[in-house]
């Protein structure tokens, strides 16, 4: 790491959302540059530093709150502007705080992300981009799931405009003039885009963060939109929001994730999809919400950073922090008493306040008239991925006050794992006869995010309901009140992985279901969301999307329209756990609808062919680590195995014990389950007789990768 | 929380791997410090930068230079080192194996004594105690801790509840002497003076380090996970990590404390974690020592891979910030971050408190799920349940809110964890909740709980936090109706106090849980006699109390009986008392034990000597097969089979001798045990002598003469 920051904190707001900080570019007679915030509570704040003392250039009332905050492109008139959206309004504001411009858009939903272009508008709001010119809206386009970030590009003869936008099913597409103009897919997950300003105009290249903490490149070139990963993920949180850092050293890209790190890459701005050397990382403990390099406090550059529960604070040089330097500087040293005294007054007057309050809060308790105690909700974000590799579902909580404890109450048993900063204690259940799953997270002082892994331990029981997990979030210290999350882990949780229709031309053995009956898309969106994860498309006239299973491969695709629904897979287990689903939904809604189901009689024999590939390897890689582990068990000398003269490995076992652990996770069990699910349910769905004896068989070849025996029993029927 | 870290001033290499947990470091030749540890079953590592010259048993290791390997036929439990032998100023070291001790002078290369423990090693320690003028040798074994002198003389000897998991000597008291402080695998600080035991703390877990930090602080760790510091009997503070602490020291007015997983901590007076290192790979020892020779003690962190690290005491930068006029340094900045904190808190509780109150101005408008009326209030009571043999905690509101769901936190009273949960299904929610609590052992214990009380829908609850404590003996419920009472109870201790009834009333009241307290009937009575109930295995307990004195306690649980005479004495305060007992069951147990233990003695020795004679018979047999193979093979094959054989019938002896080794260790265990027992049933000097006429009575294998001294202490 070759910066040493320091960290400055700065000032208090409210919530924030993601990219709802901004620094002004300086003016002409000064160096030192200002900021403008938005939050939740509406209040928008410019505000500049003087001796790390910040003064308010101009602050907004409280309203609605503030989800974005732009700053007109350098290009064009408006330079100095300021946008904020909040709901579906978008305001203008000058540098002194004067309210120029605002609009109420017709979007739906609230606007998540905006950009400002020359004068044109670029809005994000839940599934739609809205592009208007001059205030008057010219096209809205609709996009298969949310839509996460947007920038906008001008063609290279410098008419039209093409906008590059981020999907939540983890596309990137081109829109020009109203229509899809190019795309591509990005196995990261892209969640926020950033142009470099060293860009030329008409050349369209952006570094994107992944959900999944790596750092790429999109770039449109000889008309071919495509990515590049720079950066791997390497346990870091989803990326939260990007912003760039010029410095003496050169330009830097700024991430701020949300497990709360904060990193400096050095980007390459000859070439930038070389890859960037990671200069700087800090932890400040809360998802970061916005990251910005400018000079804030001092004529050097800094790095300026909110985080979710409204800290606003700099980073920067450490020998501009505690000066080693001998300081002439005595105002510096004035200030910085001043400022600290000030704010012990400020926080001792707060205490006052507050223990006043509180009295007038537990008098009410003992009185006889009784008022009404209705705390506010809690301020607490939560998420649940789909199932990863080994089958867990990842829910990130993360909260703006410090977190005491969660409680985690679910019907069925669950395996659970937690943060290791944090204390999780397993109950003993409430009834020895029923399942249930009672445990407590015990938080570090501080905490103010944390992550749960959950996986349902027996399928069976919970394969058509899904299951649902209720958390109950306490915080640490006032408001003594606990927020209740309610989760569901769908029956399919492996189907997070968007896949593009086109899946369907893919040559392979598909099995249909069908079902018809007086439903509408509304109710099949409904019936779908308890067996698949993440959002699905809103109910449209047809709706058509496609998902593959994580570790499989195998893809499923849903096409409804009111009254008839068709689902195709490759995966005969997959078909069988959504026809158990939607037959259960109808009966519960009392809806009568026919079940059919289309299955090839080869099934069993083909898929396996698809997957033997992967299974063989999987064997091998099962094979490598049990005899890793028995090395390991040996618990031989590091220096005696490297010895050359007394081997005590052959060439082969030396080899797997040098290998990583990072790969020691096989996938090879679950195959094996897969696979005698697939002969079971081919078994069920195409009413052939299954013989008790042929799954032992296919069991025991399956466990000793017996190929030919298993393409023996798979295809005998 | 921020929390800045450290660099080490030295790091070195072993290039071995250490065993964790036995490590030491001691000065063989009375100047430079040597590092000496445990890397693997039986081989002992010596490391020497100061290169001084070692020879005789120990050889230097292909490894590294700087370290010599010494090799035992056993396996190594624990390391210790101290100038035990008089007049001579160099550390000998002490090697501990699972059934004996050994003392070493690694300078001089001789042995110095050789002792057999037959009740293991698990914890050695060298230092003074109480009155005896040289360093004793104590050792903890499975269920006692003997001392020897430097010549291997058994000094004294004791019997605890469990295994010994650490042990150090401390001037407990600050008379001047030290006393001897043992953490228990029964989770209990006991402290040893005088060879009898005048204090138990009573922990949540085993208690598997301890270490002094000033002359009236030590500080100890569990196996849960919690490390605290302990200042006259008193805990100033305690926190709780998912990692178990390896080691604990006082580092510059810190507590260092170094975790299972290669993380090392300071923290400060009240817990809080002033600044943090991780090291490469999990941890194996933390001490102090002046390993750079420069006068001052360094922390000297040993990691399971062998690296080692060193961190100086007193952090040099701190130094830089003594004047207060000065450009703001670090710490300030920190101190503007904490004081943001402080008002970020402040202001998100004002916000709810305005919240609220604005929503209570206009209460015509319908109720939002997440309110309640302001004067609810959460009672709590426990009341005893025998039908379901335990203790019923029930959580009630005042009014029509409901108790969603209740978390109970308590340590060492759960199976699992250390919290207990009731969550009632959607249909069953009520405004009155009951938690069962069933505490295993007989010790004052805090409940601390958390209750949600809000409306079935509600989206938010509102926390209610009560804590309360259980008394001593909560698992004894009082018999009101008298008709069980009629058979009597066999066993019972009786002894004589001089009190008055009413303070034994007094005791009552605050060591059990009663629904009404015991009262006497009126100023005059002067007996007493009270029955009760144990929840857990509904056996019953009586206490008499007889107008001249007499005590009769009637239980068939001689631990039970132990505890009760143990807290009546610290509730009178009596520093002596001599008790009669009569508990045939423990008699019983201990006479069958003591028939196993001599049996399994004299088997061992036998056991031993034929498989001595059959491993001399394979080193034979093997080189004659490998020279057969050059003439005749059918004759390299028949010798191989025997050879084959005789390995079988090796292994099959070597888990005869398995088998009888842990039996024994159980059976004596199980012996020291009911000792132990037998000697709580007296206080102070009877107690005292209870545990060496035992010891003798063991020693010279007299069951009758230990039965007696169970009966009526040692007269």
């Amino acid at each position: 790491m070759d910066y040493d920051l320091a960290r400055i904190d700065y000032t208090l707001c409210g919530i924030t959302y993601p990219d709802s900080l901004k620094i002004l570019p300086a003016t002409e007679h000064k160096s030192q540059q200002k900021f403008v915030v938005g939050d939740k509570n509406g209040v928008l704040q410019c505000l500049s530093i003087k001796d790390e003392e910040p003064l308010v250039q101009f602050k907004t009332l409280p309203g609605k709150s503030i989800t974005s905050v732009q700053l007109a492109s350098s290009s064009g008139n408006n330079a100095e502007k300021i946008f904020a959206a909040s709901g579906n309004e978008v305001k203008g504001y000058t540098r002194k705080g004067k309210v120029f411009l605002s609009i109420e858009t017709s979007v739906a939903e609230t606007i998540t992300s905006m950009c400002v272009f020359g004068s044109d508008l670029v809005l994000c709001s839940g599934r739609t981009v809205t592009f208007y010119r001059e205030l008057q809206e010219i096209y809205c386009y609709m996009c298969d799931d949310r839509v996460l970030d947007a920038v906008a590009f001008t063609t290279p003869n410098n008419i039209k405009v093409r906008l590059l936008v981020l999907i939540a099913n983890k596309e990137a597409i081109i829109i020009e003039n109203g229509s899809l103009y190019k795309r591509t897919y990005i196995a990261a997950g892209p969640t926020r885009i950033t142009v470099p300003s060293c860009l030329h105009a008409t050349e369209i290249c952006v570094f994107y963060g992944g959900a999944d903490g790596s750092i790429g490149v999109i770039f449109y070139e000889e008309s071919i939109l495509s990515s590049k990963c720079l950066v791997e993920g390497c346990c870091l949180g989803s990326v939260m929001c990007v912003g760039w850092f010029n410095n003496s050293s050169g330009t830097h890209l700024a991430v701020g994730r949300h497990d709360g790190s904060i990193q400096l890459y050095l980007i390459n701005t000859e070439n930038l999809k070389e890859k960037p050397r990671l200069k700087f990382t800090y932890f400040c403990g809360e998802p970061v919400t916005s990251v910005y390099g400018g000079c804030i406090g001092t004529e050097e550059p800094e790095l300026l950073a909110t985080t979710f529960s409204g800290r606003i604070f700099g980073l920067r040089s450490r020998r501009l922090v505690s000066g080693n330097v001998p300081t002439s500087n005595t105002k510096t040293v004035d200030a910085f008493v001043t400022r600290r005294s000030k704010l012990e007054n400020e926080v001792a007057r707060l205490e006052k306040q507050v223990a006043n309050e509180r009295d007038k809060y537990q008098r009410n308790t003992r009185s006889i008239y009784p008022g009404i105690s209705a705390p506010p909700l809690l301020d607490i974000q939560y998420e649940l991925s789909g199932a990863t590799s080994n089958s867990w579902q990842e829910v990130k909580i993360i909260s703006a006050v410090a977190l005491d404890m969660l409680f985690i109450y679910c019907e069925n048993k669950l395996d659970l794992q937690t943060d290791s900063a944090a204390v999780l204690s397993l109950c003993s259940a409430q009834e020895a006869t029923h399942p249930e799953l009672l445990a407590t997270v015990r938080c570090q002082a501080g905490t103010r995010r944390l992550w749960l892994r959950m996986r349902t331990v027996s399928s069976a029981e919970t394969q058509v309901e899904g299951t649902r997990v209720l958390i109950y979030v306490l915080p640490a210290g006032a408001p003594r009140v606990a927020r209740l999350i309610k989760l569901h882990l769908p029956t399919l949780p492996h189907y997070s992985k968007y896949e593009p229709i086109e899946v369907e031309e893919k040559n392979s053995c598909w099995c249909e279901l069908r079902v018809s009956g007086g439903f509408s898309v509304a109710e099949m969106t409904a019936w779908l969301s308890e067996a698949l994860p993440g959002e699905l498309p809103r109910p449209a006239n047809n709706v058509a999307f496609a998902r593959s299973h994580t570790i499989l491969g195998t893809s499923l695709i849903c096409r409804y329209q009111r009254g008839l629904a068709v689902f195709k897979s490759d995966n005969i287990s997959t078909i069988a756990v959504l026809k158990d689903v939607i037959s259960n939904c109808c009966v519960k809604r009392n809806i009568r609808a026919d079940i059919s189901c289309d299955i090839p009689d080869d099934y069993c024999i083909i898929s396996f062919q698809n997957i033997k590939d992967k299974f063989k390897m999987e064997y091998d890689k099962n094979k490598d680590i049990e005899i890793k582990k028995a090395i390991r068990s040996l618990d031989l000398n590091e220096i005696s195995i490297n010895e050359e003269t007394q081997k005590l490995l052959c060439k082969d076992y030396l080899q797997i014990f040098k290998k990583s652990d990072e790969d020691a996770e096989t996938n090879f069990h679950d195959l094996i389950e897969a696979v005698k699910n697939w002969y079971l349910d081919w078994c069920k769905l195409s009413l052939n007789i299954q013989y008790n004896n042929d799954i032992t068989i296919l069991q025991n070849a399956l466990k000793e990768c017996l190929l030919e025996d298993i393409t023996e029993i798979l295809s005998k029927h | 929380m921020q929390a800045s870290t450290v660099q080490p001033v030295f790091k070195l290499e072993l290039n071995h791997k250490v065993t964790p947990g036995i490590v030491t470091i001691a000065k063989y030749d009375g100047i430079h410090s040597c590092l000496t540890a445990s890397a693997g079953y039986d081989k002992i590592i010596i490391h020497h930068p100061h290169g001084a010259v070692i020879s005789g048993r120990v050889q230097r290791s292909q490894a590294h230079g700087e370290v010599s390997e010494l090799n035992l036929s056993q396996a190594v439990i624990a390391l210790a080192a101290g100038a035990i032998k008089p007049d001579i100023a160099r550390d000998m070291l002490l090697i501990g194996s699972p059934n004996q001790i050994l003392a070493y002078d690694v300078h001089d290369n001789s042995d110095i004594f050789f002792k057999e423990a037959s009740d293991g090693v698990n914890v050695i320690v060298v230092g003074h105690f109480g009155k005896y003028n040289e360093k004793l040798v104590i050792i903890g074994g499975n269920s006692s801790v003997m001392a020897l002198n430097w010549q291997g003389v058994e000094q004294f000897w004791n019997v605890v509840g469990g295994k010994v998991c650490s042990m150090i000597t401390f001037d407990f008291d600050k008379d001047g002497e030290n006393e001897l402080l043992i953490g228990c695998e029964d989770s209990y600080i006991k402290v040893l003076k005088n060879n009898q035991f005048v204090m138990e703390l009573a922990e949540t877990g085993p208690v598997i380090c301890l270490s002094q930090i000033s002359d009236v602080r030590f500080a100890y760790g569990l196996a849960n996970g919690t490390i605290g510091i302990y200042e006259e009997g008193i805990r100033l503070w305690r926190v709780k990590s998912k990692q178990n602490s390896v080691s604990l020291q006082w580092s510059s007015e810190n507590l260092a404390s170094c975790w299972a997983n290669g993380r090392i901590d300071w923290r400060d007076g009240t817990g809080r974690v002033v600044r943090r290192v991780q090291m490469r790979s999990n941890a194996a020892a933390m001490m102090l020592a002046d390993y750079r020779c420069v006068g001052a003690p360094d922390l000297i962190c040993v990691s399971d891979k062998g690296e080692v690290l060193g961190y100086p005491l007193i952090q040099e930068n701190v130094s830089l910030n003594a004047t207060s006029k000065r450009f703001p340094s670090e710490e300030d900045r920190l101190a503007i971050t904490e004081l943001l904190n402080k008002k970020q808190a402040l202001l998100v509780e004002l916000q709810h408190y305005e919240a609220n109150s604005s929503s209570t101005a206009n209460d015509d408008i319908e109720r939002p799920s997440t309110a309640m009326p302001t004067n609810t209030r959460l009672q709590v009571a426990i009341a005893a349940d025998s039908e379901e043999n335990c203790l019923q905690l029930v959580i009630s509101t005042n009014n029509d809110t409901l108790v969603r769901t209740a978390m109970v936190l308590a340590e060492g009273i759960f199976e699992s964890g250390e919290t207990l949960a009731r969550h009632p299904h959607s249909n069953q929610l009520k405004s009155i909740l009951y938690i069962p609590l069933k505490p295993p052992r007989d010790v004052p214990v805090d409940v601390h709980i958390k209750a949600l009380v809000g409306y079935p829908d509600s989206e938010q609850f509102h926390i209610f936090e009560i804590t309360k404590q259980l008394p001593r003996f909560s698992m004894y419920t009082i018999i009101v109706s008298p008709s069980i009472m009629k058979t009597p109870i066999e066993s019972h201790v009786t002894f004589r106090i001089t009190e008055r009834v009413q303070r034994i009333c007094i005791w009552l009241n605050q060591n059990f849980l009663l629904d009404e307290e015991v009262e006497l009937e009126n100023e005059d009575t002067k007996d007493l006699h009270i029955s009760f109930l144990c929840l857990r295995d509904m056996c019953r307990l009586e206490i008499e109390y007889s107008a001249d004195g007499q005590v009769k306690m009637s239980t068939s649980d001689i631990r039970l009986a132990g505890d009760l005479v143990q807290s009546l004495a610290i509730y009178l305060n009596l520093t002596d008392l001599q008790s009669t007992a009569r508990f045939p069951e423990a008699e019983e147990k201990l006479r069958a034990e003591m028939s196993i233990v001599s049996e399994v003695g004299e088997t061992r020795y036998r056991l031993a000597a034929e498989t001595a004679e059959k491993a001399q018979l394979i080193t034979a047999l093997l080189p004659a097969a490998q020279d057969a193979a050059a003439y005749d093979l059918k004759e390299m094959l028949n010798r191989y089979k025997e050879v084959i054989l005789l390995n079988e019938e090796l292994l099959l002896n070597c888990h005869i001798r398995r088998a009888t080794q842990e039996q024994a260790v159980t059976s004596l265990k199980n012996l020291h045990t009911i000792l132990q027992q037998a000697a709580r049933l007296r206080v102070g000097k009877y107690s005292k002598a209870v545990v060496t006429a035992c010891r003798k009575a063991v020693n010279d294998n007299n069951v009758e003469a230990l039965v007696k001294i169970l009966q009526v202490g040692d007269t």
